[in-house]
């Protein structure tokens, strides 16, 4: 049996940042796709996007919560900690 | 001198339209000390992520200026020590 690929799956979501060397943290809806539901950074491993373009992100990220546009992480209620891998 | 963009959330309960003159009072500082406002943008009120000051709404705007760091930081001071203004951003767009 030959070995499977190491990236076989299909990304999870489409990179939306095309050599964009600049991510604003007032763009709410591109940084949303950036986030899980629960408030979360998504990781490189999901996002697929270049590190330097993943940092952009997490700092644009973090000023848009500091400006209450973006939720900070919430843990649901009635769910154990550390359950939650996303 | 350095381009800056200020973002500004203020209380909802203020008037939207006596929103844009008291900020420009703000502003005075900036153009006193040799600086530029290029772009007043009041986004108006907008639902907060989370509560600011028992506030879940706030009113946004952003301020595009030039002006050297030492009336940055005098203007953001000033802004923070208002009652009406619940949280500022100043931020360097080049940077950024």
């Amino acid at each position: 049996m030959p070995p499977r690929p190491r990236h076989a799956s299909p990304r999870r979501f489409a990179n939306p940042l095309h050599g964009v060397d600049h991510v604003d943290y007032k763009d709410v809806r591109l940084l949303r796709t950036f986030i899980s539901d629960r408030g979360k950074i998504r990781s490189r491993r999901v996002t697929r996007v270049t590190a330097r373009q993943q940092r952009l992100i997490a700092r644009a990220i973090k000023n848009a919560r500091e400006m209450a546009l973006l939720p900070y992480p919430s843990q649901a209620p009635g769910i154990p900690r550390g359950k939650d891998r996303d | 001198m350095r381009r800056y963009e200020v973002m500004v959330i203020l209380d909802p309960s203020l008037d939207e339209r006596t929103v844009s003159p008291s900020l420009e009072q703000f502003l005075g500082v900036v153009r006193n000390d040799g600086g530029s406002v290029e772009k007043v943008d009041v986004w108006g009120k907008r639902r907060l992520a989370y509560d600011i000051a028992k506030n879940a709404e706030g009113i946004y705007a952003v301020i595009d200026l030039t002006a050297t760091p030492a009336t940055v930081k005098e203007l953001d001071r000033q802004l923070n020590l208002t009652e009406a203004v619940l949280r500022t951003k100043v931020l360097r767009p080049e940077v950024h």
